[in-house]
């Protein structure tokens, strides 16, 4: 990345990031896999290799994340999936047998698969 | 109404990419310093000030206060030191911020090195948090190639370079004399103070030293504003606290609510009540500094204050919650058994006196203890606690206080009764066969660490008290409920 | 287990792992993590040398060593178990955890198996509270982990 060389031009590249990623969201999926020291040690990294190796086989735009704590460390490992004009969903206790069921079930059929967190933010 | 979660410390944990910087600028990273840069310094600190952040570390001083006092001095050099030692078990607040959205902590101190005049900032943090350290790392080497920090941040003059120590496994470092001690490169043995490191810190200048929570608020601060920021929380705690909620809970994990929340909300509304619909029996806030909530503060609300009148403290976030099965005894003398392991030893009242008072309760949990014990132990607490150097010794006893406090008749049936109700003090708990439960499978013999079970297949088995070691095996592997502890 | 490495050796490395750090009497404690990471412990000999190259008393450098837990004097294993006796572990039976390895490995807490492979130490908080109880060996973190799992965990790591 360039060097910022004032804070209009930091402005500027955040408005840029923020309508790449709109647009973005608008017609790809949104993987996040959390890996914080919790998730890793829970078992998030096959889980992260899973999406990694699985969806470019998909017919569908994507993008994959890795993030932080999402702190539901009693259900970890977590992964949050938003689908266009969604809102996101988060899956816990997530490994790669659950993963498959998201990407066939959830991702491309859009059918529930069960074992949600329920996320509550004001 | 069911108690909501309020993310402001946490607010890109889970949400970004940490190793990604472009992420963090997509979220108003760096523009509360390039907002902060363009105007005078005088008003960064007044916009602290006047937010009324206090330090999440656990002392709850007035940030911007800290900040005012760290700018006063005049000095060739300067120092913005992050403690970012997180020592209080059952603490993991600051590694969720370090490993989620470190680029928060690092805009953070650069606002902090430009309000006070520092040019050069040490993130001082324990080696136990490997990843949290890759990817601080990764962070600062972005944000140097992005021209956010390092020389002539954005073109602006002002330069600030971070740097990390790395802690060795040392609880009292989490102190900030100590700290700075351990960065010279000594023993993490506190100094007493006045002089505070705002004017005599790292390598003698003034230094200011910030929690990692306290420095991930900062941006969200000047970006919303000191009004918005002081309309969270209660008249004298505003804002959010992270906390780490752990032990007997159901939704075991890491919650970030406004100040004035209940305990009663934290743990029921938010982390789903007690394992196994148990009956809560205590939460321990503030780590071994800390004391004990029961049942009767559940309706306490949760704010600097309250905490302190109702014998506890915040501390930098740890709650641990305590069912019925856990002794209050016995958790006393495991923080009093950490205590004494983490004590540097420099003053007597905390070298000897928490030492005098583990054998107190190492007593009394092995069934030896007496009633003068429990009045030996308020007076030598007392002592120790005005007596000792620094906040470990001075708040050590503050478990053994607040556990006689509230659990008196659990200590009474200790000494008195030589019982454990808890059934957790191997010295004062017998394991028993059932009779009329057993059905000689021969489980439990088998699993005897110690040979002190016998009994033919198909006969009632019996254990020999002379022999049981009280390991509690026989216990694990009965089907049949036919195991007691008396 | 006698060093077999020739004091020679040691100088030379603990010049190039000082140099690093500008042989700044500061970085001690960085300097005593990334030698202990390359010979495994801190005996006299690699202690007399850091001294020598930073021009700061022997003394000070034992004195730092011996009040840190990181840092020991004695060879670990070639898999260093830590077990997290933090509050949320212990009261979700941590101590249970650890009498379970101690049996399994035939040595008690801070001791090292004769073959060298396993040493056992306890921790005071990793921060993975919330999967408590915690078992690390090295850098991997392990959770949730139950008397019973002992065994299995051992297996993982060859002789």
């Amino acid at each position: 990345m360039d060097k910022v060389k004032n804070t209009e031009q930091l402005k500027a590249l955040q408005s840029a990031l923020r309508k790449d990623a709109e647009e973005a969201a608008s017609r790809k999926v949104i993987i996040k896999v959390a890996m914080a020291t919790c998730s890793i040690a829970s078992g998030a990294k096959p889980v992260l290799d899973f999406f990694t190796e699985e969806m470019p086989r998909q017919p569908l735009e994507f993008i994959i994340k890795s993030t932080g704590c999402t702190g539901f460390c009693h259900s970890e490992p977590t992964v949050e999936v938003t689908l266009p004009g969604k809102d996101p969903v988060m899956f816990g206790h997530v490994d790669v047998k659950k993963a498959t069921e998201i990407v066939n079930d959830y991702i491309k059929g859009g059918k529930p698969v069960a074992g949600t967190v329920e996320v509550s933010r004001s | 109404m069911k108690a909501q979660q309020l993310k402001i410390a946490l607010r890109n944990c889970g949400v970004i990419d940490p190793e990604d910087i472009q992420d963090y600028i997509a979220n108003e990273g760096y523009l509360a310093l390039a907002s902060c840069l363009s105007g005078p310094r005088e008003a960064v600190i007044e916009t602290i000030k006047k937010s009324g952040l206090r330090g999440r570390g656990g002392a709850g001083f007035s940030t911007g206060t800290k900040w005012e006092f760290a700018a006063k001095p005049e000095s060739d050099k300067k120092y913005v030191v992050c403690n970012a030692d997180e020592g209080d078990p059952g603490a993991f607040m600051d590694r969720a911020v370090l490993e989620g959205d470190p680029h928060s902590v690092l805009e953070a101190m650069a606002i902090c090195g430009y309000a006070i005049g520092a040019d050069e900032g040490y993130i001082y943090i324990r080696a136990e948090y490997p990843l949290a350290i890759k990817r601080l790392h990764i962070a600062i080497a972005q944000a140097e190639e992005a021209g956010l920090l390092g020389e002539n941040v954005m073109n602006t003059g002002f330069n600030f370079k971070i740097k990390l120590k790395y802690g060795a496994g040392a609880f009292v470092c989490g102190e900030e004399t100590a700290l700075i001690k351990s960065m010279e490169g000594n023993r993490g043995e506190p100094v007493s103070k006045p002089p505070f490191p705002a004017t005599k810190g790292y390598r003698g200048k003034p230094t200011n030293v910030n929690n990692v929570e306290t420095f991930a608020n900062v941006a969200a601060i000047i970006n919303r504003g000191a009004d918005w920021f002081s309309s969270i929380g209660t008249e004298k705690s505003k804002g959010t606290k992270v906390f780490a909620l752990a032990g007997k809970v159901k939704k075991v994990g890491l919650v970030e609510v406004p100040m004035g929340t209940t305990l009663r909300e934290l743990v029921y509304d938010i982390g789903g009540g007690i394992l196994g619909d148990k009956q809560f029996q205590a939460v321990q806030t503030g780590g071994p500094s800390g004391g004990c909530l029961t049942v009767k503060h559940l309706d306490t609300p949760i704010d600097y204050e309250s905490l302190v009148a109702a014998g506890s403290m915040m501390g930098s976030g740890g709650m641990i919650v305590m069912d019925e099965d856990d002794c209050m005894v016995a958790v006393a003398q495991f923080y009093l058994d950490f205590t004494v392991e983490e004590s540097c030893g420099k003053c007597v009242p905390c070298r000897e006196g928490n030492k005098a008072l583990y054998s107190i309760l190492n007593k009394i949990t092995h069934g030896h203890g007496t009633m003068q014990d429990l009045d030996r132990l308020k007076e030598l607490s007392a002592v120790i606690k005005g007596a000792s150097l620094c906040a470990l010794g001075q708040t050590a006893p503050n478990p053994v206080l607040s556990t006689i406090n509230n659990f008196y008749d659990d200590y009474v049936q200790h000494v008195v009764d030589k019982k454990c109700r808890a059934k957790k003090c191997r010295a004062l708990i017998q394991y028993r066969v059932v009779e009329e439960n057993c059905i000689g499978c021969g489980a439990c013999k088998r699993a005897c660490p110690a040979d002190a079970i016998t009994g033919e297949i198909k006969q009632k088995h019996f254990i020999d008290q002379e022999k049981c070691i009280k390991c509690g095996a026989c216990h694990q592997k009965c089907k049949f409920s036919a195991i007691a502890i008396d | 287990m006698t060093c077999s490495v020739n004091q020679q050796m040691i100088n030379e490395k603990i010049v190039e792992i000082c140099s690093e750090f500008k042989n700044d009497p500061d970085e001690l404690i960085a300097i005593l993590h990334k030698a202990q990471g390359h010979f495994g412990f801190l005996p006299s000999e690699v202690q007399q040398a850091v001294a020598d190259q930073l021009h700061i008393p022997v003394s000070k450098v034992f004195g730092v060593v011996t009040f840190y837990s990181y840092f020991t004097m004695e060879p670990k294993g070639k898999y260093p178990i830590s077990i997290c006796m933090g509050t949320a572990c212990y009261v979700k039976g941590a101590e249970k955890v650890l009498h379970e390895f101690e049996s399994k490995l035939k040595i008690k807490n801070g001791q090292t198996t004769t073959d060298g492979r396993f040493s056992l130490n306890t921790l005071r908080c990793i921060g993975a509270c919330g999967l408590a109880p915690v078992v690390m060996i090295g850098e991997k973190v392990y959770g949730g982990v139950k008397p019973e799992d002992a065994g299995k965990i051992i297996s993982e790591y060859p002789a």
